[in-house]
Order: structure tokens, then sequence, then C-alpha cells
């Protein structure tokens, strides 16, 4: 593994870096987990590292609030999400999902970005936030930004729409609902080991409810299941305006029917399509439970 | 790659603590801490394992936190605190207390598991002691047996002896005076 490395350490210097980079042949690297494997792995010739850790820019590092969303910076690591009282409360899913990401000493570096970017139709936390209606930032070397949903970030598996320009800044989480009194939230991660990065299926879902148990809104994505984590928009759209204790056998047949509609498995060595759809229309039912 | 393109490679400087002492050196660009440790500073107490993630024989702390030095790279100790697992012990050769609650527990076998265990463990004892959220959600008095072992997921025990590795864990916990 060889490569040559360069360290901006403000997003001046970073976005001078990405221009100065724009002919030869380059990668980030934020917490470098999933890009040291893949290196190590499949060394590239004349590969240069454009190292994100030393930069300073709290809108890159940190979390911050406004009156519609949170937005976390790209650097934002899992360990970070797991101990943050008000991410816990307002977006379980998003705990869960950093909680079961790999291990203790992987957390403390791994970053939201990274797992983004990575693009991989497990990822964890990308699962979670395409549950939680995401939106991803990107700076470009003009210093413009544009933002998309997560769910259109994707573009394949390890293929996303970050132009060559781009770097992805941040994420940012719309707020619950006002009136929503409790959320009904799961994150499923169906795998040979637990704190393995392939899961064989996973399902993220954050359901909201008023005071009396009507649903609100509700987000279900289903990551392992296609070439890009999916939301399944139908199988959302199908809960609102009903109970969620009072929703029925049928109900929940239908919906888990719906949330596979979704799902395009592959026979791979970790599991056969058929086993994954067996899977994943019982852990969809299962999240009434 | 071609023979005419062998170009000198640019080496960059780090200034880091280890285990305590302010060092300098030059490394390349691709080296990760885990070499740095082992190669250049010659402390042969860190394991390579796996070399992927995987096992934790190469936990190291990085300003406190465990990380699996394997996946770190050795340009990103700058300006930090590194600790591994001869900084454990004292200057007088005591054995730290984590250190002892494994060998009074009969927790290390082989042995190759055992500095990145103790690692982790010190790194969730300190976290106790100082009253810090702990990753991994763990805010009670003292931790369960499935709370120190969430903990240690990231390190495997190839000689599987986890039971006298996790009691050597809890043994620490009831003895420190943890919030
Ligand atoms: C042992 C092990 C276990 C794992 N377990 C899990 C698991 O359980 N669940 C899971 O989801 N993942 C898992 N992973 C994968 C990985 O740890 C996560 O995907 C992690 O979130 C990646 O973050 P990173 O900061 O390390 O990314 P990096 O490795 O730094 O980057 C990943 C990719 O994204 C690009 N990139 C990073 N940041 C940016 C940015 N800001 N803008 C543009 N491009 C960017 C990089 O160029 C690279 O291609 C595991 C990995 C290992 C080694
Ligand atoms: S050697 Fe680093 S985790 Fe196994
Ligand atoms: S004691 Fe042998 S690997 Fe743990």
């Amino acid at each position: 593994m060889n490569f040559e490395i360069i360290s901006p350490t403000t997003t001046d210097e970073l976005l001078v870096a990405i221009e100065k980079c724009q002919n030869r042949h380059f990668r980030f690297g934020a917490g470098c987990t999933d890009l040291l494997m893949e290196l190590k792995k499949n060394p590239a010739d004349d590969l240069t590292v454009i190292n994100l850790a030393q930069v300073v820019d709290d809108r890159l590092t940190n979390l911050t609030k406004t009156s519609k969303l949170y937005r976390l910076g790209s650097m934002f690591t899992a360990g970070r999400i797991v101990v943050n009282d008000e991410l816990k409360t307002h977006f379980p899913v998003l705990h869960e999902s950093a909680h079961n990401l790999a291990s203790t000493q992987i957390r403390q570096v791994a970053t939201v970005g990274g797992n983004l970017c990575t693009a991989s139709p497990s990822g964890d936390i990308a699962c979670a936030l395409v549950a939680l209606g995401a939106r991803c930032e990107m700076l470009n070397t003009n210093g413009k930004s544009r933002s998309v949903a997560v769910t259109d970030f994707f573009t394949g598996p390890r293929k996303t729409v970050l132009k060559s320009n781009e770097v992805l800044y941040g994420i940012s989480v719309p707020l619950n609902n006002k009136e929503t009194a409790k959320i009904y939230s799961r994150f499923i991660k169906i795998g040979t080991r637990r704190s393995m990065e392939c899961s064989v299926v996973s399902l993220a879902c954050h359901i909201q409810t008023d005071a009396k148990g009507v649903i609100l809104a509700a987000g279900v994505a289903i990551g392992a299941s296609a070439p890009t984590i999916r939301l399944a928009k139908d199988a959302c759209s199908s809960l609102i305006g009903k109970t969620f204790k009072k929703i029925t056998r049928k109900e929940k047949e239908e919906f888990a029917a719906t949330v596979l509609s979704y799902a395009s498995p592959i026979t791979d060595i970790r599991a056969t399509a058929w086993y994954r759809k067996e899977v994943l229309f019982n852990i969809s039912k299962s999240i009434f439970e | 790659m071609k023979k005419n393109s062998i170009k000198k490679e640019t080496l960059h400087e780090v200034t880091f603590t280890l285990n305590g002492k302010k060092v300098t050196c030059k490394i390349k660009g691709a080296t990760v801490l885990l070499d740095l440790i082992r190669d250049v500073f010659d402390l042969k107490g860190t394991k390579s394992g796996c070399n992927e993630g995987e096992c934790g024989a190469c936990t190291v702390l990085v300003n406190g936190a465990p990380v699996n030095s394997c996946l770190y790279l050795a340009i990103n100790a700058n300006g930090k605190q590194i600790e591994t697992i001869e900084g454990l012990i004292g200057h007088d050769g005591t054995l730290h207390p984590v250190q002892d609650s494994l060998v009074q527990s009969g927790a290390v076998q082989c042995g190759f598991c055992t500095s990145g265990m103790a690692m982790a463990i010190k790194s969730m004892v300190d976290l106790y002691e100082t009253g810090q959220h702990v990753p991994g959600d763990i805010r009670t008095e003292l931790p369960s047996r499935d709370e120190i072992k969430k903990y240690l997921e990231g390190n495997l025990c190839r000689c599987t002896g986890y039971v006298k590795i996790i009691d050597a864990a809890e043994k620490l916990f009831a003895k420190e005076d943890c919030r």
C-alpha cells in the first residue's frame, strides 16, 4: 500500500487541494476504515489521498441544530452519535445504527460521511439516514454547495452523485413532526456476526405517532436487499393515518409485501436471494410487535 | 509501475506524545500507526493480528479512545496522545491494575490478544472514572457483563478465553470507585 497524502487544515485549503487533484487519481480519507481496507487489498498506483481528518471546521466535524433540522458535519463519528443524548431521543434509529456499527474501536474513527460515500448497500448509518429522510450537502471547489436527498445520493453499489470537484460536507436530518408524541424505531440487522460489515439484510424504521397513537409520519429503509439502500416509499405512505397499536395481521402482511417489492436481493456467499426475501418479509412484519 | 517513474516519496514530519514522552519522526503518507509503533519505536507489545480491523490485537489509545492501529494513519497521530501497552506499566515495574486483574483472573492463555484487551479495558475503566458517557451507552453505576462484552466486541481471543477476560474487567469495575 502506497500513496501520497495531502492534509489540509482549513476548508479553504481543502478546496484548493481538491482543485489541484482534478487531473490526478485521488481519494478522500475520513476515518479511513473503508479506504485502508480497500487499498490494502487493491493497492493503487499514483494515488493521492486527501486527508480530511486534520481539517478544522465546525461545519465539517460538529453537530448543529436549527428550527428545522439537525445537521451533522460529514466527519461526525459513529462514536459521537452513540453518546449524544439529543440524537438518541429524537432519532433513536440513528443511535441504534451507530451503536451496531462494527466495534468500539472502529466507531471512534468511522464517520457518517464515510459510511455514506462508501455507498455500500449494507451501510448501517446510511440505512438509518434514508429512513429519517436526511439530505446530503456537498461542497464544490468554487465554494458552492448543493444538496440532494440521501435516497438520490446513491446511484449504485459504491457509486454516488458526488462529482470529482465535490466533497460531502454535511448531512441534515429534519426535525420530527411537532405533534409527535411517540416514536417507534427499529434497527434490525441480520447477519452472520453482530459486528460484521455485511448484513444479510437490514431494516431501519422511524415511525412517529401523535398522542393517540395515530401514525403521522413513517420512514422505512432496507439495506443489503438491492444495489442501493432503498426507501420503501409506498409501504411508508400506507401507514399514515393508521393507529400503530391497531394494525391488523392482514395489514402487517400487506405492509411487509410492499416493503419486499423494493427488494431485488442477490445470492452470494452469505445468503441466497430466497433467504433474504423471507427474512425481509418477516422482519418487516415484526416491526409492529 | 514504470521503471523510470520511481520518484522520491514525500516524507511527513509528525510529533506526538507516545506513552507520556514527546516524539518526532518522519513517515510516509501511507504508514499506519501500528507499523510506526512496532517498527520505528520498536514497541512490540502492540500486535498485528488480522490487519483489517476485526481482531483488536492492535488496539492503542488515541487521546484516550481505543482505535485499531492497523487502520489508523500515522500522520493523524500528529499532536495527539498515544498510549500503548508499554505505557501501562509503572516506572518501578509494577503492573497497571488492568494488567494485574488479567493476571489474577487467569485471563491470559497464549497472550496474543492480551495487550489489545488490556488497552480496550483501560479505556472503559477511564471513561467510568471520569464519569463520561461511554460509547455503548453505559450509564449505570457498574457495567453489566453484557455491557462489558459489548464494549469488547472488537477484541477477539483466538484461545477463546472470554469468560476470564470478562471476569478480569468486571473485578476492576467492582474495585474502582466508579460513578
Ligand atoms: C472491521 C470492520 C467492520 C465494519 N463494520 C461495519 C458495520 O457493521 N456497518 C457498516 O455500515 N460499516 C461497517 N464497516 C465499514 C466502515 O467502517 C464504515 O462504512 C465507516 O462508516 C466508514 O467511515 P470512514 O470515515 O472510515 O470512511 P473512509 O474509509 O475514510 O471513507 C470511505 C469512502 O468514502 C469516501 N469519503 C469519506 N468521506 C468523504 C467525504 N466527506 N466526501 C467525499 N467522499 C468521502 C472515501 O474516499 C472512501 O471512498 C466496517 C469496516 C471494518 C474495517
Ligand atoms: S490487527 Fe488491527 S484489528 Fe486485527
Ligand atoms: S489468550 Fe490467546 S488469543 Fe487471547
